[in-house]
């Protein structure tokens, strides 16, 4: 009896994961009433996942959707995760990285009437779109930030993998440093790992070593390793994803926010009214997505004229006077 | 000319920092090995470790009681696999490979449990490093070798231990027997299930060890995979280092000079891709393992259950 019990639902399972694929048009007029996020790490990773979980809740809040949130997804399961979730009923699936674009444009031509997101990426098609934060804003600042605070005329910078979406940053970051110190020696070291904190550490360590007094990192989860290496060799560094001054209150200058939740509002609310087309949508300061933390408690340390001249840049920013150039490719 | 000098001693004490964990894991898998114990679930042992020491020391405010717990972790993981190893009779590489799986997911179950899921980081002060007097001043080697936590000189103390132990010793004789020819052992009267469940536990304790140097010597907080990949590496510098404590050291050195190469070689901006240098530490080891082909160490009976009524 079990053992046909079993079959059964099996079976009952299936028909229902192709009713969800093959449903089309007629599932048009069903609400978009749920939304899935899928994640290249842990979820509470206190830095880039964690953000986009926060994001996810805030946005289910206000528009009163049902959630769900898939973990350590790694590149190989992407299609099949994006696949699964669509076919579990998920009306909206977001993957949050640049690797998850490829993924959601080509699964989204077998589910016509769910929307596949990605964030970071430039992948597109009827019903995915790609969702570009414009880190690389946030990352001009630091620069500018670090540089200006440089009294060794060298600082550095971490980055995760060499990807796009983290060239773009450290680039970013090297440029700005020119402008407010031309003769600046702006070291970047690749870990190529998003989540051994060991990695980031040793980089930042080694980048000291070499005469560096302040650091950025881009490099999610292991970028943190690089600011428990800075507090313990006494240099300033600058976080990533989110307000990071509570790891080390003395030495965390700021931080780029990136704003999910108005990233995944900005998504939601386009799909609920009926505007939403596919394609890539850069999104930054001027919309409220990227942002600059305060400085805490080392306000008194910035000098004056720093702070005046990084308060200045993001209004040029924001009012789009200053156009912050996106460079994919790594310069050394 | 100091500049660079300096430089160099800052250069291997990154290397000796990142050896540290790994050839305090490698030295309890090379005992466990010796008693015929194969351990792939070395990482499993190292993440336990991990979080166990970051606990203990979160809730009680004490590195010290952290350290135990570490040690302590380490244990109850590696208990685990002796007793599904021994008891159960199982097999090893499966048994170890599971435990690897399951102590991730616990760890991140338990510290969800914990601390909640949120953007802020829960962290303790790290080991600080102790100057040993007189030989802390001696210049270079003082500096790279005696200027380190507490937990490198128990390393320096456990690999003098262990070279004495495993080939100057009766006990040694008999552990290298139990992992060679468990039967012979047995009929010599040496008590082979007994043998190797304190090979686990020696195990542990060093696993537990080498995992809780990444979260209380180094960076005071756990995250989820805090470890990642450290005790596979750990078990390729007991290859490498063909079970002998002081190689395996000198393996686990070589790797992290590797590592700290890399990164010393993208500092200063040479023309490679990333990639290529993250290769590195990889590449040195792929190529002493061709130069030690042929000299295998392995105990004979590494990976088979001893069973008493079998022949």
């Amino acid at each position: 009896m079990k053992r046909i019990l079993a079959v059964l639902s099996v079976f009952v399972l299936s028909l229902s994961i192709l009713a969800a694929g093959g449903s089309g048009e007629a599932a048009k007029d069903d609400p978009i009433d749920s939304m899935a996020l899928i994640l290249s790490g842990p979820a509470n990773d206190q830095g880039w996942n964690a953000v986009a979980v926060a994001g996810l809740e805030a946005t289910a809040e206000q528009f009163g959707l049902e959630t769900t949130i898939m973990e350590n997804v790694s590149i190989a399961d992407s299609e099949a995760a994006y696949r699964q979730l669509a076919a579990e009923g998920y009306d909206i699936v977001i993957g949050h990285g640049y690797q998850y674009g490829e993924p959601a444009a080509a699964v989204s031509h077998e589910f016509p009437s769910k929307y596949f997101l990605a964030t970071e990426s430039d992948s597109y098609s009827d019903n995915a779109a790609s969702y570009v934060m414009a880190c690389e804003q946030g990352a001009y600042i630091m620069g500018i930030l670090c540089a200006g605070m440089s009294e060794s005329g060298t600082i550095g910078v971490i980055g995760g993998f060499e990807q796009p979406s983290i060239i773009k940053e450290v680039e970013a970051f090297k440029l700005a440093a020119a402008t407010v110190n031309p003769d600046i020696n702006v070291m970047s070291i690749y870990i190529n790992s998003f989540t051994d904190t060991n990695l980031g550490y040793e980089a930042a360590m080694t980048m000291i070593n070499h005469g560096a007094d302040v650091i950025y990192q881009v490099a999610n989860q292991a970028g943190n390793g690089a600011i428990i290496a800075c507090s313990e060799k006494g240099v300033y560094c600058c976080g990533n994803s989110y307000d990071q001054n509570s790891i080390a209150p003395d030495y965390v200058l700021s931080s780029t926010i990136y704003n999910m939740d108005q990233v995944m509002k900005t998504a939601v609310s386009s799909i609920l009214d009926g505007t939403f087309t596919g394609g890539v949508y850069n999104l930054g300061m001027d919309k409220g997505v990227v942002e600059i933390a305060p400085y805490h408690s080392l306000d008194s340390v910035i000098p004056a004229d720093l702070k005046d001249l990084v308060s200045e840049t993001v209004e040029a920013i924001t009012s789009g006077e200053l156009q912050v150039p996106v460079i994919a490719e790594a310069s050394k | 000319m100091t500049d660079t000098l300096s430089l160099i001693a800052s250069f291997a004490s990154s290397a000796l920092r990142q050896a540290a964990p790994l050839s305090l894991a490698g030295l309890g898998v090379a005992y466990a090995e010796k008693a015929g114990i194969l351990n792939i679930g070395e990482e499993g042992i190292m993440l336990g470790g991990a979080f166990a020491g970051f606990i203990t020391a979160y809730f009680t405010g004490s590195l010290a009681l952290g350290i135990l717990g570490g040690a302590a972790g380490g244990i109850v993981i590696s208990m685990i696999h002796a007793f599904l190893s021994i008891k159960a009779k199982a097999n090893q590489t499966i048994s170890g490979l599971a435990l690897n799986f399951f102590t991730l997911g616990l760890t991140s179950f338990l510290f969800l449990l914990a601390f909640g899921q949120g953007s802020s980081l829960p962290s303790i002060a790290n080991l600080k490093p102790v100057a040993i007097p007189i030989l802390s001043s001696i210049p270079f080697i003082g500096e790279v070798l005696f200027r380190q936590n507490v937990l490198v000189y128990v390393l320096y103390i456990a690999i003098a231990a262990f070279s004495v132990f495993f080939y100057r010793t009766e006990w040694g004789i008999s552990l290298t027997a139990v992992g060679e020819n468990p039967q012979a052992a047995d009929s010599a009267g040496i008590n082979v299930y007994r043998t190797r469940y304190l090979a686990c536990l020696v195990n542990g304790i060093f696993g537990g060890l080498g995992g809780c140097f990444i979260t209380l010597g180094q960076l005071g907080y756990f995250q989820e995979d805090i470890v990642s990949g450290k005790g596979y590496i750990a078990l390729v510098a007991v290859i490498l280092g063909r079970h002998n404590p002081i190689l395996i050291f000198l393996s686990a050195a070589m790797i992290g000079l590797a590592e700290s190469l890399q990164f010393s070689m993208q500092a200063m901006g040479v023309q490679l891709p990333s990639q290529a240098f993250s290769m590195l530490p990889y590449v040195v080891a792929v190529i002493v393992l061709l130069f030690s082909i042929g000299r295998s160490t392995t105990p004979a009976a590494v990976g088979i259950p001893y069973e008493r009524d079998k022949r």
